[in-house]
């Protein structure tokens, strides 16, 4: 049986009239790779900060490796990584140093740190870098270095808030493939992001937030076979006439059907072969089309129909 | 974990090219300054013939009258001095028969015609007596039987001639600017420890935030930086002071090494300054650098280093205050060096200084080991 390394029971934490966590509960497994999805402001970050015990929080109860987590808890946070949302390292020291300087707030032994340091200038791809200081580096390096500083003491739970912000598409796929790799070798990640294609492609189950509540939980299918939709057809076609719309509402699993700009769209929930009936009616009626795409929903779907906005509106 | 952090403070912070500047290179370029300006100012007044005075009292007081006579006796007296009314003197200095006129009551003040190098000696002499007023009553008025002692010392000060004086130390008037260099240098230091007290919380820097997430127990943290600013402050302190007293050949009297404690103090001072400004309220890092530097010249201001004389101002206006100036207590206890031959005030000041700098530390503390924050 998976161990629970993060659990987060009933969490409310005010910032005087504002509700930042509104009865927030959590229970993290061992391995997992688990995403906290939610605009700006949702409350993500503030539950990071209430886990890592920076945060006081006016009700609930923290516990990390089966302990109550309190500020003076090293022994637990000996074992957590943290990538903090902005680059956190200092000006006036090497890449080099500042992995070692971050390592060194975990392991003391100088030998053991050494061979941590290396490995993580490994890991994140620095090695041309090591004598470089950080205002030398490009954005996506800093960002490289940030995590390396974050990881370098090899802990048991990685928290990444919001790593990829303003990140270079190649160095954010560096970072995501690296956090499955570290994943593959038994940490347990907890991933927090408002970018939802992020989520969906490395973490193993994940939780949407909302104005400080968690709104939905699961796997990216559970959570795609909570809402409605669960495909959308669109199909290029000139002239469709109200008598063939009509036909293509009637079909099993059809709940809408939109055409606008040339282009049928199709939704569909549930049942199989859709396309191929929408398909069908085209042919009977020998209407040309163009394009076809089927569209599984995205997680962005999944927020909006549950929250009914979407995650991009809040962005900043 | 202690050493971890008190290495990497060392190392960052002789990394600050800010602090290279303001605590190394600024007080070099500003003292190299005053060696130009006042060095020369001094020598002149050693070497120009007995200056024409007139003296008028507007009320009687003996022992200022008591240092003219004396400065203006001798080989080589400073001032040519004469006992005269108001109208005579002015009439006097109107022709040019005289180069100022000092009015005695209850403060010394001086009508000069003209600039010139007499001029600023007179001035200065009037500065360096007001400077030395309160140690003199206050010598005379514990031990009346020091009265002519004590006179001949200030007279032989005045005059830098080689005859008996109170200590083997310096009391050219002009130093005063290098002990307020030295003042400035270690109120300077109150930068590194606002950085110290900023860089530990999480509520006022992401570092403080990040180093909280840890596994470092936060006063272990705090110790350590505090140790490592020390360490570098004193190298600034030491510098600083052997800068002056090596290659400027600023003459500190023949306790040098005191001389280096009183800076190594006022920087460990300065450091706790700024540490508790660091640790008060939730002001960003700008503001409250702002506020370290104006309140670090404000005192530094009030312990004479624009303007030679405000120490005595102060002296008379709010004695209470020099007291507690760490600018001033710098200044005092190195000045004290040289101004009596015994330890007692120069440990008297050091040990204010270092009871100002742990109750900076102790409420700074206080006040940064919060362990969670309500806000970040």
């Amino acid at each position: 049986m998976e161990n629970t390394v993060v659990k987060i029971d009933n969490l409310v934490k005010r910032y005087g009239e504002l509700v930042a966590l509104d009865h927030f509960s959590l229970e993290i497994k061992e391995g997992e790779i688990f995403g906290l999805l939610g605009p700006n402001g949702s409350g993500k970050t503030t539950t990071i900060n209430c886990l890592l015990s920076l945060l006081s929080f006016d009700k609930g109860n923290i516990e990390i490796f089966g302990r109550k987590m309190t500020p003076v808890s090293y022994d637990i946070k000996k074992d957590i990584g943290i990538i903090m949302q902005n680059v956190v390292v200092s000006e006036e020291l090497t890449v080099r140093e500042n992995i070692d300087y971050f390592c060194g707030l975990y392991i003391t032994d100088k030998k053991l740190r050494a061979q941590y340091v290396d490995e993580a200038i490994k890991f994140v791809g620095l090695e041309d870098f090591t004598k470089f200081y950080p205002k030398k580096l490009s954005g996506g390096l800093l960002r490289r270095l940030n995590i390396a500083c974050g990881i370098a003491h090899k802990p048991k739970l990685i928290i990444l808030d919001e790593p990829t912000v303003a990140v270079d598409p190649q160095s954010r796929n560096k970072i995501l493939e690296g956090i499955q790799e570290l994943n593959r070798s038994g940490v347990t990640i907890i991933y927090t992001s408002h970018y939802m294609e992020e989520v969906e492609q490395i973490c193993t189950r994940i939780a949407i937030m909302d104005k400080g509540r968690k709104v939905a939980e699961g796997t990216k299918d559970e959570l795609k076979r909570m809402i409605k939709n669960t495909e959308t057809i669109s199909i290029e076609v000139l002239g469709l006439g109200e008598d063939i719309l009509a036909e293509m509402r009637a079909l099993p699993h059809v709940y809408d059907v939109k055409y606008d700009e040339k282009m049928l769209v199709v939704s569909c929930s549930g049942g199989k072969h859709n396309l191929i009936r929408a398909l069908d009616v085209l042919q009977k009626h020998e209407v040309g089309f163009g394009r076809v795409y089927s569209e599984l929903p995205t997680l962005n779907e999944v927020f909006l129909e549950i929250t009914g906005k979407a995650l991009r509106d809040k962005e900043d | 974990m202690f050493l971890h952090n008190f290495l990497y403070e060392i190392k960052s912070s002789l990394r600050v090219r800010d602090l290279i500047f303001w605590l190394i290179l600024f007080p070099m370029i500003l003292g190299t300054f005053f060696k130009i300006a006042f060095g020369d100012l001094y020598e002149k007044q050693t070497k120009v013939s007995a200056i024409p005075t007139a003296i008028v009292e507007t009320e009687q007081n003996d022992i200022f009258r008591s240092v003219v006579e004396s400065v203006s006796e001798g080989d080589e007296p400073l001032l040519k001095a004469e006992f005269l009314s108001e109208d005579e003197a002015l009439k006097k200095l109107g022709n040019g028969e005289i180069k100022g006129i000092i009015y005695t009551g209850d403060t010394i003040t001086l009508t000069v015609a003209g600039d010139g190098v007499e001029q600023s000696v007179l001035k200065l002499f009037i500065e360096q007596y007001m400077t030395r007023e309160k140690v003199i009553t206050d010598t005379i008025s514990g031990d009346p039987s020091k009265t002519q002692a004590v006179i001949a010392a200030l007279s032989e000060e005045i005059n830098t001639s080689d005859e008996a004086k109170l200590t083997e130390g310096n009391l050219d008037f002009y130093i005063q600017y290098f002990y307020n260099l030295i003042a400035m240098v270690a109120m300077y230091g109150s930068v590194t420890g606002l950085h110290v007290a900023m860089g530990q919380q999480a509520n006022l820097s992401e570092l403080g935030a990040r180093k909280n997430c840890s596994a470092t127990p936060k006063s272990v943290g705090i110790l350590a930086s505090l140790a490592g600013t020390w360490v570098v402050q004193s190298i600034c302190m030491i510098i600083c002071v052997s800068f002056t007293a090596f290659v400027l050949k600023v003459d500190y009297g023949d306790r040098l090494p005191f001389v280096y404690i009183a800076a190594v103090c006022g920087g460990i001072l300065g450091v706790s300054f700024g540490f508790f400004i660091g640790s008060v309220g939730k002001m960003k890092q700008g503001a409250k650098v702002g506020i370290c530097m104006s309140v670090s010249m404000a005192l530094c201001f009030l312990s004479g280093l624009m303007v030679g004389n405000m120490k005595p101002i102060m002296a008379e206006k709010a004695p209470w205050f020099n007291n507690i100036n760490p600018a001033a207590l710098v200044t005092d206890s190195i000045s004290a060096l040289n101004l009596y031959s015994g330890y007692r005030v120069f440990i008297t000041k050091v040990v204010t200084m270092l009871v100002i700098s742990l109750i900076f530390y102790v409420l700074g503390l206080l006040l940064v080991r919060r362990r969670k924050y309500a806000s970040l």
